[in-house]
């Protein structure tokens, strides 16, 4: 069976990466987009077939996740749009695709713990720059 | 259910930080690094990378492009990495090959464009050097 190719759409690194890795471990291959604008460009240009498109309502500031969501929709219907409105409903969300992922479930709770501890880390240095 | 596996430093694949803006360039060149067997973190622009580096987490290489939106050019990227970690392999690619002198005191230079299967190849010299 082919492995299914999730888009995961999220402008804030330290939040994309985890999230991406995570379901790379749980066996799916995984394209990043870090504006609402690429992932437009990849899905249009139709050079990976995507499945899962992955989206937090907040995670491109250009625009709402719902714009985003709604143009996948309407432009691409075969694509499986997962909309999450906070960081933990993405997260949730990444976590029931691994329960059926190739490489079976992994605990999606450690992952948003990390991505927690990368926000608090980023938030440090800015205080300490300040 | 598994728990989820995060890397503890000096164990697992190499990971490379990769900075590219050119949304198709960065993809090809993730997906070559990642079938290689690199575990691959990709930036769109170089304020991003240092955001990451600065939260602590493990890189091994970093790959750069010169040109990138934002405050920081690759340049810069490679100054502050060189700075922080001077044992940091630096890989940093550039189009205008007049940069060459610049970035060669900084990392190692290539020339754009590229196919990213010679990119793996370097990367992997690289890393097997520093070793």
């Amino acid at each position: 069976m082919e492995m299914a190719t999730i888009l995961v759409v999220e402008h804030d690194i330290l939040v994309r990466q985890p999230l991406s890795q995570y379901l790379r471990d749980c066996g799916y291959l995984v394209v990043e987009a870090v504006s609402a604008n690429e992932a437009r460009q990849l899905l249009s240009s139709g050079e990976r077939k995507i499945d899962v498109a992955l989206i937090g309502i907040r995670s491109v500031p250009s625009e709402s996740g719902f714009a985003l969501a709604s143009w996948v929709r309407q432009n691409h219907p075969a694509v499986k749009v997962l909309l999450g409105g906070t960081m933990t409903k993405v997260l949730q969300l990444a976590g029931e695709l691994c329960d059926d992922g190739p490489d079976g479930p992994v605990d999606h709770r450690a992952v948003l713990d990390h991505i927690r501890l990368l926000l608090a880390a980023r938030e440090r240095g800015r205080g300490s720059k300040q | 259910m598994r728990a989820v596996s995060l890397r503890a430093p000096n164990e697992g694949p190499v990971r490379v930080l990769l900075v590219e803006d050119e949304t198709f360039v960065r993809m090809d060149v993730a997906w070559t690094l990642r079938k290689a067997g690199f575990q691959v973190i990709e930036a769109a622009t170089a304020d991003a990378a240092l955001e990451f580096i600065e939260t602590g987490e493990q890189i091994d290489l970093v790959f750069t492009d010169i040109q990138t939106p934002g405050v920081l050019d690759g340049l810069a990227l490679a100054e502050r990495v060189r700075a922080r970690f001077p044992m940091m392999p630096v890989i940093i690619a550039s189009g205008n090959e007049n940069m060459e002198y610049v970035a060669s005191g900084l990392g190692r230079f290539v020339p754009k464009p590229y196919e990213p299967s010679w990119i793996a190849k370097i990367i992997a010299e690289t890393v097997d050097a520093t070793l």
